[in-house]
């Protein structure tokens, strides 16, 4: 039997592990509070493509449009504490599908929400955090207001490495309360008031594998628990609790003569509505010089249907909906992110094209006419106070 | 790209960091921060400055009143065990107070007796340390992290400037040196390796990567009665000198690591040393007291 190579030297080993325990070599796990403040601002644009006049009553309509506009403040406030500012504000607009009703020739087709509905969200999003000895841990408070919709959650995490600085174990718990309140004008609304709590928790373990090459694994609970139905959507009718599980891995290895990183990515995800879908991303972040840094991307994600999706109306079924997100299809995306430092100064830019369609799901399933393309675009520039 | 040298003194010698970059002005300030973090080091861990945590271990040997440390005293504290344990006893902290009985500038050699009183305060297996506190259970014992403290302030230097986003900068203190990252053209900082006898002279012409380089030498303090050479390095079972290598020089990934490695091999016999240092791996350079070099780094041609 072949035997493995000889092993690293026990004694420069020893001593490596017992070096690096000091804090002159911490700095690479980050648990220092942020040497300056940081403070950024980006804005991204999402916007649907039209939907096609075959798939859709009436003919062809334009969907949703999202600009945003996102500011972010990162400040150490000692040795031991920072605390971090995000303020998010969205401006929607477009229609949105109605109902799936049928066509002449009995076909599935949407029916759009007719008038262009109008809306904005600000989050808001403080969050403050200690850094210890061997780790992190952070709590977080978030308000999130829409015209019809109220939101305030709060999150804990922390994160802890092992003795040799190699394993970081983390974990998060957070709750949200939301208040719904549909706007009432376009389309007649399913509820006047109603309102869901969710609760979630989530563990990871990130690992230092080799010199170039890091493994984490993550399992995720959700329990949402309330009005989980869609206001806007006709005949829409959800159950009022969703238990949702995730299990996700990745792997990110450095090559040192391409002088850039490969980033794999899995995501597992089953509900009891009866969804289940797979992520798979895979990212290249190649290194170019000293300043700057280009990263394709890709994803495909697929997903089977909820127990209960159907584009035929069923008043005797206890819960019904039609939307195309609890439908079965598969997706691909493509995008380009480019990062460009340079002294205090970074500058990213992101581009993206997602599409989706039943066939390319490895689920079977009726199709939705309302599956969804989109672009988003963004740009953010970082400056750093030092 | 600017090139921008700075000197100042600190651990007992001249200290130069030289670095690639584009803001001046940033660069200024990055080399202002690794200078305090080098006297930092200095000022808590010199055993010649009364206000030190080394001298308040000290002061406390044998009155039963434990040092309270935090986690960078614990963190050298266990990196002094694992010296200890991989040198089977060699590297110890303790060993620096048999310097009292050895003074290299008369032509004088201590008497036993004398020596035998101050290896009773030597031993690093009688220090009580749990993580939390420490305590040197003989009055007249000492601690000194002289051994290592410098290398390790190189690391932390180079780490402090790594965070200010310095990617290309040399830290050298008095020869000892840690990089953040090749010169901003790609290519490794190459340095000289001094000549043991010919101060001034490089004795080889290394490339430094990202990482450390440190030397460990017997070369400056040693006194020759009778045709034989006693050097400053001194066995803590014994209290006599090594007759070991004149000096070794060592690249490692942390300059702590090729430093503390260096002095592990000087504490060895010269046939011993060599094979040791073959084992290690790492390149490296070493010169015998007859001005012989042995290696793997290759010796600059005359």
């Amino acid at each position: 039997m072949a035997r493995c190579k000889p092993e690293q030297n026990q004694t420069l080993m020893a001593l490596t592990s017992s070096a690096l325990l000091l804090p002159a070599y911490q700095n690479a796990i980050a648990d220092a509070p942020p040497d300056f403040t940081q403070l950024g601002i980006r804005y991204s644009q999402y916007e649907e493509d039209d939907i096609s006049s075959s798939k859709a009553v009436g003919g062809s309509s334009e969907r949703y449009k999202v600009d945003i506009t996102q500011f972010h403040l990162l400040a150490p406030v000692s040795d031991n504490w920072s605390v971090a500012l995000d303020v998010q504000y969205e401006d929607m607009s477009g229609a949105s599908p109605w109902f799936v009703g049928e066509s002449f020739e009995g076909d599935p087709k949407v029916i759009m929400s007719s008038a262009s509905i109008e809306d904005s969200r600000t989050d808001v999003s403080v969050t403050t955090r200690y850094y210890y000895d061997r780790g992190n841990a952070g709590l977080n408070y978030t308000r999130s207001e829409e015209d019809d919709y109220e939101s305030d959650a709060i999150g804990f995490d922390a994160a802890f490495n092992s003795a040799d600085g190699l394993t970081t174990y983390s974990g998060a718990i957070s709750a949200s309360s939301d208040d719904i309140e549909p706007t009432q004008g376009s389309v007649p609304t399913n509820t006047l008031k109603d309102e869901k709590d969710i609760r979630s928790a989530w563990m990871g373990v990130t690992r230092i594998v080799s010199k170039r090459g890091i493994v984490r694994f993550g399992l995720g609970y959700t329990y949402r628990d309330g009005f989980l139905t869609d206001p806007y959507k006709l005949n829409d009718k959800r159950p009022d609790e969703r238990k949702e599980w995730t299990a996700s891995t990745g792997y990110r290895h450095f090559f040192v003569g391409q002088n850039a990183a490969l980033h794999t990515d899995y995501r597992y995800f089953d509900d009891d509505w009866g969804i289940n879908s797979h992520t798979i991303d895979v990212a290249w972040h190649q290194n170019l010089g000293q300043h700057s840094q280009l990263i394709p991307f890709l994803r495909y994600y697929t997903q089977d249907e909820a127990d209960f999706f159907s584009n035929r109306v069923d008043f005797s079924a206890p819960y019904y909906a039609d939307d195309y997100r609890l439908s079965a299809f598969g997706a691909l995306s493509a995008g380009l992110r480019y990062n460009y430092s340079y002294s205090n100064w970074q500058v990213n830019l992101a581009g993206e094209r997602y599409r989706s369609n039943n066939d390319w799901g490895i689920y079977g399933g009726e199709e939705s006419p309302g599956l969804v393309d989109f672009w988003r675009f963004s740009i953010g520039l970082d400056y750093a106070f030092r | 790209m600017v090139r921008i040298e700075h000197q100042f003194v600190a651990m007992g010698g001249p200290c130069c960091i030289r670095l690639d970059s584009a803001n001046a002005e940033l660069a200024q300030v990055a080399l202002q921060c690794a200078q305090r973090e080098v006297q930092r080091l200095e000022q808590k861990f010199s055993r010649y400055l009364p206000d030190s945590i080394t001298s308040t271990i000290n002061r406390q040997a044998g009155t039963r009143q434990p040092v309270v440390i935090d986690p960078e005293t614990k963190g050298l504290l266990q990196y002094a065990d694992t010296l200890w344990h991989r040198s089977e006893g060699m590297f110890d902290l303790t060993s620096g107070i048999l310097r009292k009985a050895w003074n290299f500038k008369s032509t004088r050699l201590p008497e036993q007796a004398e020596l035998n009183k101050l290896l009773a305060l030597v031993g690093w297996d009688k220090v009580i340390h749990d993580g939390e506190s420490v305590y040197l259970p003989e009055p007249g014992m000492e601690l000194d992290f002289g051994g290592y403290v410098k290398e390790y302030a190189c690391d932390a230097a180079a780490g402090i400037l790594k965070r200010h986003g310095i990617s290309s900068a040399l830290v050298d203190l008095g020869g000892d040196m840690a990089t953040t990252g090749n010169q901003a053209d790609g290519t490794p900082w190459v340095v000289g390796i001094r000549h043991p006898e010919t101060p001034g002279q490089a004795i080889a012409q290394v490339s430094v990567g990202a990482g450390g380089l440190a030397t460990s030498g017997d070369y400056e303090r040693a006194m020759l009665i009778a045709d034989k050479r006693y050097g400053h390095i001194l066995n803590p079972k014994t209290g006599w000198p090594v007759e070991g290598l004149v000096a070794i020089s060592l690249l490692a990934e942390q300059c702590l690591v090729a430093g503390s490695a260096a002095t592990i091999a000087m504490l060895k016999p010269q046939a011993q040393a060599l094979t040791w240092l073959k084992e290690l791996g790492l390149p490296w350079l070493a010169v015998d007291q007859n001005g012989q070099c042995y290696g793997t780094i290759a010796q600059t041609q005359d």
